[in-house]
């Protein structure tokens, strides 16, 4: 659905790239996500994919076409959510909602949505009033207001707090299930693992690697099993590699000794973005 | 273009809720208060003054601070990734400075003719009012181009009254040769103040011929040279969403 070639941007105003050439494809339906430290470059990309950033180098193509081909009808179809939650601050929630839904052909029906995200009872409220947290829900559904194909979410849930952030990734996910595609940039490994099909390492406007999640934890997790048992009230532990369990002494291990822990050699995504890219994820 | 209606409606919408319709109408009140105390010819000389304030001063204001706002608030950033256009949304601008300066002229007429009992010539007078709001809304978008904040909005304005508007006052007084004046009618203010003027007293037909041309072409140059092309870079300029 998108492809992108070789991507290079500048700001005007400074002297190095702030994305270096990338190259990446998000395939239709599905959620891509880029995972990557503060000022790694995934608000610039997101910029330039929904073009507010104009004079990119290199070719980005959105079904088929390339993206400056596109003129103002291309947002129709199109749902954004900055890093940043913006809103008219004098006007109340439901206002500002109203005001950009009716620059829509296509829209949907407020109510649901934001009772689906508890703001249905603050609605009447200036979104000047509403906390971060409110904030960002409110803008998450004036991504979602008219009815989009592809969704463009900056750190969608950074500043919300988990139970509403479950509430939104939940919608994510049925967003994808109707056959909706989401490109979606995060500095928290657990909202990349949770929704991304796939997700691309961003660090110093470069990316690093690529691959569904599952795949990237077995590429870089040992194939292990750790055992920790107690034997004489000490705590003891040993490792088996994966050929190794399928071996009687490891069944003899977990028949004989009290067991306390089985941890499986699986690494997080947060230890292999620090391995691949030698950056951390939080400074 | 259904959007710009939507735009028009929006901004009438925040105008009221950011408390500037108000702020406006509080300097038209003023100007009502003003002529309360005027009579006769000085009367009659102080209306289109009115005019001009309104229509040059107060459409800058009124500009820079919808822009200021909707920077601060980055909802331009919002506006620009719905189907909305660079030009409709520009347009809206202008239409909406347009709407207000004919809301000021409907208001301030009936009130001095309520009051003083004076007339005058509106069907110059609209016209004058319509293409000086225009031109100014241009200059005023780009003055808030290369303004920081409101308070740099605010000495950008002021820069350009004392370059444009204090040498028709000068010559006025006699300190500025008459030779050199005729070509004032080439500062901005001068022409509109020329236009505005038709409504109340006789001028000369080449004056407004060449005072509604100058403003028309001044205004599709600006548009076209100066507030277009640097929109999106002013846009991104302190986006940091
Ligand atoms: N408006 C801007 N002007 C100049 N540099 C910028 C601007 N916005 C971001 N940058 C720089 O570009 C780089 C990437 O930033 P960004 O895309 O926001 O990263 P991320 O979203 O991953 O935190 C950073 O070095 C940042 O300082
Ligand atoms: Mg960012």
């Amino acid at each position: 659905m998108i492809k992108v070639k070789n991507l290079r941007y500048k700001y005007q105003k400074s002297k190095d790239y702030a994305i270096n050439g990338i190259d990446f494809q998000i395939n239709e339906g599905e959620i891509f996500g880029f995972l990557g430290p503060s000022g790694a470059g995934k608000s610039t990309t997101q910029k330039v994919l929904i073009k507010l950033l104009r004079g990119f180098e290199g070719e980005i193509e959105y079904q088929g076409k390339p993206l400056n081909s596109y003129d103002d009808q291309f947002y129709q179809d199109i749902g954004v959510s900055f890093e940043m939650p913006i809103s008219f601050s004098k006007l109340t929630a439901l206002e500002n909602l109203e005001f950009f839904k009716r620059l829509y052909k296509k829209t949907v029906d407020l109510e649901p949505l934001l009772k689906r995200v508890g703001l249905w009872d603050d609605r009447h409220k200036k979104a000047g009033e509403y906390s971060k947290g409110m904030k960002i829900r409110l803008n998450f559904i004036r991504a979602l207001l008219n009815d989009p194909m592809f969704l463009f979410l900056d750190e969608p849930t950074n500043g919300v707090d988990p139970a509403n952030s479950r509430i939104m990734k939940d919608m994510i996910l049925e967003f994808k299930q109707k056959g909706g595609t989401v490109f979606l940039t995060s500095h928290i490994m657990g909202d990349i693992d949770e929704l991304c099909d796939r997700v691309a390492f961003i660090a110093e406007g470069k990316l690093r690697e690529e691959g569904a999640p599952r795949d990237l934890k077995i590429k870089y997790g040992r194939r292990t099993v750790t055992v920790e048992y107690r034997e004489n009230g000490e705590l003891h532990s040993q490792t088996f590699t994966m050929e190794e369990i399928k071996l009687p002494s490891f069944f003899k291990l977990l028949q004989e000794k009290e067991i306390e822990t089985l941890h499986s050699g699986e690494t997080t995504l947060e230890e292999i973005f620090i391995k691949v890219t030698g950056v951390k994820l939080r400074a | 273009m259904p959007n710009l209606r939507v735009l028009i409606q929006g901004e009438f919408i925040r105008l009221n809720k950011y408390n500037l319709f108000a702020a406006n109408f509080v300097v038209l009140l003023f100007w009502v208060f003003l002529a309360w105390f005027l009579e006769g010819e000085v009367l009659r000389q102080f209306i289109p003054v009115i005019f001009l304030m309104d229509s040059v001063m107060m459409t800058i204001l009124l500009v820079g601070a919808t822009l200021f706002y909707e920077k601060k608030e980055h909802t331009i950033n919002s506006v620009m990734v719905t189907p909305v256009t660079e030009n409709e949304y520009l347009l809206s601008k202008i239409l909406v400075n347009a709407l207000n300066s004919l809301i000021t002229v409907a208001f301030i007429s009936l009130a001095v003719y309520l009051i003083k009992g004076v007339t005058y010539n509106y069907w110059l007078l609209v016209p004058a009012v319509l293409i000086v709001t225009v031109v100014h809304t241009l200059i005023g978008i780009r003055l808030s181009y290369s303004a920081k904040d409101f308070t740099s909005l605010l000495i950008n304005y002021m820069i350009y009254v004392f370059v444009f508007v204090l040498p028709p006052v000068f010559a006025q007084f006699g300190l500025i040769d008459a030779s050199v004046a005729r070509f004032f009618i080439l500062l901005p203010p001068e022409a509109s103040s020329i236009l505005i003027g038709t409504g109340f007293v006789e001028v000369e037909l080449w004056k407004i011929l060449f005072g509604y041309s100058y403003l028309a072409l001044l205004s599709m140059v600006l548009f076209r040279f100066s507030v277009k092309p640097k929109f999106n870079e002013y846009m991104m300029k302190e986006m940091g969403v």
